[in-house]
Parts: structure tokens; sequence; C-alpha cells
């Protein structure tokens, strides 16, 4: 039996190598996240879409709360799938690499790929929720034309960038020391209730609007929201240049612990 | 060729003075076959691994000039939840095959011989299975140097003959470093030795010799 012979090229180079690999984890990853759950297309769209029906009612119908400048139901979904968007980019990819530790068998396959090819994905599928709920509220007969389309795509690239530094630092130290996972992700659910998912950050007083913003997820929130309507005020407090400087930062902190403890993340 | 030069290694949480190698210093040329051999826990397997670039040295480096296999072994790196196929896919598009990705899935799917349980997930496979799905992926690639980790004759006594056939077409075209304990498939494949004991390496250029200077350190 003759087997079906390699490309000729004798050594691949670096480049070429890392680009096959991102191209074979990421058709495995889109496999084991869309094909092996049941309905996972399904549960994909309809989690946010939940959670923004259950907020919409809390608003609309028992409180009537009025969102100066922008339709709340607008308001509501760019908050929770901006806020997804981070938690999930970030809880997701902080799992490759216990998920792929197999295939650390293969000297090709790095951590770091696992990591960044999974966060990659997760953007991606958020792209394409955020896209499908906005024609949902169009159709609904929201204006959901952004008036700055380039704010909106730069706020939510921010926030993606924060939740691939994120993840690349968690799953060093998830990996690293199991308890330190644990005790991060004990930290992630009040982040819900100060990234200023479900209220203005403009109708915070003030001693506490101080404190939170210096959470960077708020700023790419409300900077997303000012890039569908100049009128609304929450804009004028985001810095989006702030949440560059956490994004960057987290990045390069993520980058630096899975270059130095690169080797303990393979050895299982 | 690998230039492997000054080779330290050991793992964490070892017993105190764990040095699995230390200062291992070998030069491979592409087409030697050469056998590892060494009691239980000389690092004959640290070894492998670390020229195949699945494990790093603590000092020393590994030069790879030529196209390396990863370690074959029967167990494989196989995701428990993706079949068969997908496992088999990933790694012919990590080894850069993706224009040549149908034939070698018929190839390995066809070597194989399991059927529909090729699209069963891993996980369901017996060991039996798993160690087919393995050789069968081994040996679907051309590599200058092949790594073999106890990676023979599998299977009942069909697939054992096909798979004997086709391990000896592979050891034929391309250079070998190989662990087993089975010193008649040593002599039969490989044509020099590398013994391994208390950390030090010493190269033999006969197989019989190597084995000999092994079985001496055992009887003392």
């Amino acid at each position: 039996m003759v087997c079906p012979s390699m490309p000729s090229n004798v050594v691949r180079s670096r480049f070429s190598v890392a680009l096959s690999v991102w191209r074979a984890l990421f058709l495995r990853e889109a496999n084991a996240r869309l094909a092996t759950e049941r309905g996972a297309w399904l549960w994909l769209l309809l989690e946010p879409a939940i959670h923004i029906g259950f907020l919409m009612l809390l608003f609309g119908v028992v409180r009537h709360v009025l969102i100066p400048g922008m339709a709340s139901s607008l308001f509501i979904l760019v908050g929770i799938l901006g806020f997804f968007l981070v938690r999930n980019v970030a809880g997701r990819g902080a799992e490759a690499i216990k998920a792929n530790a197999a295939l650390f068998a293969y000297r090709q396959v790095r951590p770091v790929d696992a990591v960044l090819v999974r966060a990659a994905l997760e953007g991606l599928l958020y792209g394409l929720v955020f896209v499908v709920l906005l024609a949902a509220c169009g159709l609904a007969g929201v204006d959901v034309w952004p008036r700055d389309p380039l704010q909106v795509l730069l706020a939510a690239a921010l926030l993606w960038l924060l939740g691939v530094g994120l993840a690349l630092s968690l799953a060093t130290l998830g990996t690293l020391v199991p308890e330190l996972g644990r005790i991060v992700s004990l930290f992630f659910a009040p982040l819900y209730f100060i990234s200023a998912v479900m209220y203005p950050i403009a109708s915070v007083p003030r001693p506490a609007r101080d404190w939170l913003l210096l959470n960077p997820i708020l700023h790419g929130l409300e900077a997303m929201r000012g890039g569908f309507f100049p009128a609304y005020r929450g804009h004028a407090y985001a810095s989006l240049s702030y949440l560059l400087a956490w994004s960057l930062g987290s990045v390069l902190f993520g980058l630096a612990l899975q270059r130095r403890f690169a080797t303990r993340l393979v050895a299982q | 060729m690998i230039r492997i030069s000054g080779l330290h290694k050991r793992y964490r949480g070892a017993p105190t003075d764990g040095w699995v190698l230390r200062d291992v210093s070998l030069e491979i040329p592409a087409s030697s076959r050469i056998a590892l051999i060494g009691r239980n826990g000389a690092g004959k397997s640290t070894l492998l691994r670390l020229i195949g670039g699945t494990d790093t040295p603590n000092r020393g480096e590994v030069v790879r000039r030529c196209r390396v296999s990863w370690p074959l072994g029967l167990s494989g790196g196989f995701q428990g939840s993706l079949s068969g196929r997908q496992n088999a896919k990933f790694v012919c598009r990590i080894h850069g095959a993706q224009a040549g990705l149908d034939d070698k899935l018929a190839f390995i799917e066809d070597f194989a011989e399991l059927g529909a349980a090729f699209d069963a997930p891993v996980k369901t496979y017996s060991s039996g299975m798993r160690s087919r799905l393995a050789f069968a992926l081994s040996i679907a690639f051309e590599f200058d140097m092949y790594l073999v980790d106890e990676l023979t004759a599998v299977g009942d006594a069909a697939f054992n003959v096909k798979s004997r056939q086709a391990f000896q077409d592979l050891a034929g075209r391309a250079g070998l470093v190989m662990v087993s304990h089975s010193e008649s498939t040593l002599r039969s494949y490989c044509e020099s030795a590398v013994w391994l004991h208390e950390g030090s390496a010493y190269r033999f250029d006969s197989v019989d010799d190597a084995i000999q200077a092994y079985k001496k350190s055992m009887t003392r």
C-alpha cells in the first residue's frame, strides 16, 4: 500500500506552520462549538436574546425607565452583547488549553495558538449574533443604523482585545494554579453589575461614578452606545484610549505569561 | 540531520537530583536508524519527546534540519470528543496536507479498517481501535526521520501482518529513532544504538554491543 505523497518542500517555514495550525484549530474549534451540541446555533442566539428580552420587560413594563437620547431596546442590546463578548472570549479562551491538551502531542501546536484561535472564533460568532439581533430589532421598527459605525466597530474590537488579554492570562494562571482560576471566575459575576450593562453611567451619582469609571468594560459599552446615538450622554464619560490601554496591557501581560510558562503549559 | 547539544532535562516534583538526562550530546544523520536502549525510567521516551519537540529541555538545544515526525506511539494525540475522521483531518492540516486532504483521509480510513467507527468519537474506541487509528495516522505522512515509541505491530493477526509490512516499508525509506523493549525488533530495524544510563548517553555502532552493555549494567 502506497501512501499519497506530502508536499515537496522539505522544511516548512515557521509562518506557514503557524498558519496551517491556526486553520486546523479553527476548524476543529468551530466543529466542537457548533456541531457536537444539539441546537448549538440556536442557543448561541437564544442566550443573549432571552437575556435582552427579560431586561426589556423589566425596564419597559415594570419600571418605565427612559434612557435619554437612545432607544432602550438598543441600549440593552448593546450593553449585553458587549459584555457577553468580553465574558465569553475571556471565559472560553481560558479553557482552551485544558480542552486541547491532547493536541500538544504535536510540536506544531502551542498553547497560545489554542487560546488565540478560540478567542477569534468566539469573537466572530458574537459578531454574527450582534448583526442578527440588530436586524431583528430593525424589523421590529427600532432605528438600528449607527450614526458612527467606525466608533462602534472600534469599541467592539477593543472589548474583544480585552477579552483576548484576559483569556491569555487566565488560561496560564488557571492551568498553573487551579485555585486561582476559580477565584478569578468568582470576580466575573459582579462585573456584570459594575459595567453599566443595564443603566447609563450618567445616571450614577458622583462618587460612585468615579469608581465605576475605573472599569474598562464600561468605557467600551458606553462608547458603543455613543456610536449608535451621538445624543446619548454616556458617551461623554467613555474614553476609548483608557480601554485601549487596558486591552493592550492585558494582551502583553497574557502573552508574556504564555511565553514564560510555555513549557509547563504543555507538560501536563 | 538532528543535532542535540548539551541537553539537560529534569521534571518538577521528581526526587532529589532528578536529572533524567545530563549533558547529552548526539548527532543523528537523517538516514541513520538508531535504537534507544535503557532500563525503565532511564529517559528513553523523554529523549524521544525532546527530539520531537513536544517537550523542552531545561538546558541545551535540539536542532532539526529535516522533517521529523511526532513521537509515534499507540496512544496517540487524540481529542476524545471528536471522531476519528476529525482527528485525522486535524493532524493532516497541521502537517500542511490541506491540498491532498481527501487522498490522505481515504488512505487512513482504508488502512485503519475501522468501518463506521471512523466517524464515531474517539473516546468510544477500544484500545485496539485506537491503536489502529494511531498506526494508520503514523504511516500516512512522509518524514525524513521517524521517532518511534513502542510502535510496531498492532491489532489482530490479519492487521498485524499488514502493519508489519507497512512499518518495514517505512523503515526502509527513512531514518528511525526507536524505543522498544523487544530486542529482536531493535535488531531487525536498527543498525546502531544509543544506551541511556544514569543520565548519560553512550553511542554504539552495533545494536548487539549496546544490548550487551545494557545487560551487563543490569547484572552488576
